[in-house]
């Protein structure tokens, strides 16, 4: 089941905010519980065992480790600790990299040994993550231990958040899952949150994506460098709406519920740098890894060899979290290698430099990255690289590349304008900022119903469009 | 007395953990069981399909007229193959799809199914040997691959199909 469904939006939500606040408030998890389970169960009616199978398994094991630090037994809960982690990530990497593996064997291998692929359990990557963090964080006695079987299931499940993100710490929800203030302004301003998040992925992703679709599909050698440049910055922009429209749904859904999760986009395209960039893009996800597994490492700390060293296995592992491919690995160390380029040679360059050029600089290689992350495979990526820069393009610009700018120019405005913070202080300085606050909240009424009945007359006619994370 | 309850409560969630461990074990060999990964080319598979299949009228289609047809793009995939009829009168057509992954069947089988389905409301009332034909599609889905086909020799090229991978 999707957010930007016409079932979800007018048949699952309405019934379990029904549910969720007829109950009192001791069951208020249950129902949360229990409607993301069946939420899950929809599209995953076999992988709900996996599900429950992780909810009981990690709640005995955070049990276990709390009991045997009390008991002072370090040996045990450390078997215990490792045990679960070991678990958890042998799950994520059967599910997701063991038709990869077996792949490449078989490369390598002068014989093909037979092998079944599974479908990739929607959401695992996500989950995982959730239950490591909870799991480390009781290891390391950061937070108190779960004993609320109820509360530990909604964590892990709670559908805002269960299918793509924003991967949410069990230390930033720990006091929530048990007190949450759940009021009219919240619930108001969860429902902003859930149309903008809509209005991103039906209006601007969807139709955006249709561009990339199209040039995407434009047979070897009939690209030029003009429909590869649309065709680059077309996906650009739909993954960004695609994936923080699903990041603002999720957080909106979570308001309603009483949640506060944290911020997963802060505007990326306005970047001046690569490492500014990645503290505005998928933010929980660099949050996460900067936690357990960068600073773990040592972080910095260990002088400038370590410091490279555990960079690059961040990325690499970044990489490889996205996907079992090798154009995810590549896409993850690029990334490790621009980053440590920018720390170590060029952030004096960088400071030096006009906005508008480091801006510049700042998305051609971002656009770069998204080749690398968009293509089948590293020989498409790149020739898909080679067409943006004239090697082996279909010359400069062709029929087709100027009837996809023109078709789409003006989307193409629309959506720049909305990557950009100013658009939304002006609109929330027209709704809140003025002193006659009626006429005010009338605009934003009227921008927020538009938003709602445009993306509906899209949703009733569109085919099936899932959002382009749930393969990760 | 407490310690006691608590170290006897331990010890059974310690073999919860474990019947659970066992049971996840159960249910991957469960979901193992069945179609496998072929590693054929789809050169080959394409081969062995048009071999068997009535070619007749039939030309290969490029991956533009594959997304307008079936909505799916070809890039996402290891290889698409199709096979069109040259008249627009004639319903005879062939899909065969390598997958990257397994998940990539429903998305598939759901675009051929729509496909038949647009294609029976255009020859309805008309085109009772097209519509026969419609009705007598094979869509089969074999691990990695899936051939769907609309021919009057559908059968003998799905075995030709099976016999490949």
């Amino acid at each position: 089941m999707i957010f930007s469904s016409v079932f979800f939006i007018f048949v699952f939500l309405p019934i379990t905010l029904l549910l969720y606040f007829v109950m009192p408030k001791p069951g208020k998890n249950l129902v949360l519980l229990i409607c993301s389970l069946i939420f899950y169960a929809w599209g995953e009616p076999v992988y709900i065992v996996l599900m429950v199978f992780s909810i009981v398994y990690n709640y005995i094991s955070g049990i276990e480790i709390d009991y045997h630090r009390r008991e002072r037994n370090s040996g045990r809960m450390r078997f215990v600790f490792w045990l679960t982690v070991g678990v958890n990530l042998a799950i994520l990497m059967f599910f997701k990299y063991y038709g990869f593996l077996m792949e490449n064997i078989n490369h390598i291998l002068p014989i093909d040994i037979p092998y079944k692929e599974l479908a990739l359990p929607v959401g695992i990557s996500f989950y995982t993550f959730q239950t490591l963090s909870y799991i480390i964080d009781v290891y390391k006695d950061n937070v108190k231990v779960q004993k609320n079987l109820i509360n530990f299931g909604t964590y892990i499940t709670m559908f805002p958040q269960l299918i793509a993100g924003p991967i949410v710490r069990y230390a930033d929800i720990e006091t929530q899952l048990d007190r949450r203030k759940i009021t009219p302004s919240g619930f108001g301003n969860g429902i902003a949150w859930f149309l903008r998040g809509l209005g991103k992925k039906v209006l601007l992703a969807n139709n955006i994506g249709m561009a990339y679709d199209a040039i995407a599909a434009l047979p070897d050698g009939q690209m030029s460098v003009l429909s590869a440049w649309v065709g680059c910055i077309a996906y650009a922009f739909q993954i960004y709406f695609d994936f923080s429209g699903y990041s603002d749904m999720a957080i909106g859904l979570g308001k309603m519920f009483g949640f506060e999760f944290m911020k997963n986009f802060d505007y990326p395209y306005i970047s001046k740098s690569i490492t500014e960039f990645w503290r505005r893009w998928h933010i929980s996800l660099g949050t996460w890894f900067r936690e357990y597994v960068y600073i773990p490492l040592g972080g910095n700390r260990g002088g400038t060899l370590k410091a490279i060293r555990n960079i690059f296995i961040v990325w690499f592992l970044t990489g490889f979290w996205h996907g079992a491919a090798w154009n995810f690995i590549f896409w993850g160390l690029y990334y490790g290698v621009l980053l440590l380029l920018e720390k170590y040679v060029l952030n004096r360059v960088l400071e030096k430099l006009p906005s508008a050029v480091k801006h510049i600089y700042t998305m051609l290689f971002v656009l770069i990255g998204w080749v690398l992350f968009f293509s089948p495979g590293m020989g498409d990526a790149l020739s898909y690289i080679g067409a943006m820069f004239g090697i082996g393009a279909n010359g400069f610009a062709d029929a087709a590349g100027i009837y996809y700018l023109y078709n789409y120019a003006l989307l193409f405005v629309i959506a720049a304008i909305c990557s950009v913070p100013f658009t939304y202080r002006l609109f929330s300085r027209t709704v809140f900022g003025g002193r006659r606050g009626k006429g005010h909240t009338a605009v934003a009424m009227g921008v927020y119903v538009a938003i709602f009945v445009l993306s509906l007359a899209y949703l009733v006619n569109a085919t099936y469009n899932p959002f382009l994370y749930f393969r990760f | 007395m407490m310690d006691r309850l608590t170290e006897n409560l331990m010890k059974v969630l310690g073999i919860v953990k474990y019947i659970l461990i066992l049971f996840l074990i159960f249910f991957i060999v469960t979901l193992m069981k069945g179609d496998k990964m072929s590693n054929t080319p789809i050169d080959d598979v394409k081969a062995a399909v048009t071999g068997a299949a009535d070619m007749t009228d039939l030309s290969e289609a490029d991956h533009r007229t594959v997304r307008r047809i079936y909505g799916i793009n070809a890039n996402d995939y290891d290889g698409v193959v199709m096979y069109m009829s040259d008249s627009n009168m004639k319903v005879e057509e062939i899909l065969i799809v390598k997958l990257k992954d397994a998940s990539q069947a429903s998305a598939v089988e759901s675009a051929a199914q729509a496909r038949v389905d647009s294609q029976l409301q255009s020859f309805e009332g008309y085109g009772p040997e097209q519509c026969k034909l419609l009705d007598d599609h094979v869509l089969d889905v074999q691990g990695n691959y899936v051939l769907f086909i609309v021919n009057g020799q559908a059968q003998e090229a799905d075995q030709a199909f099976l016999d490949s991978l």
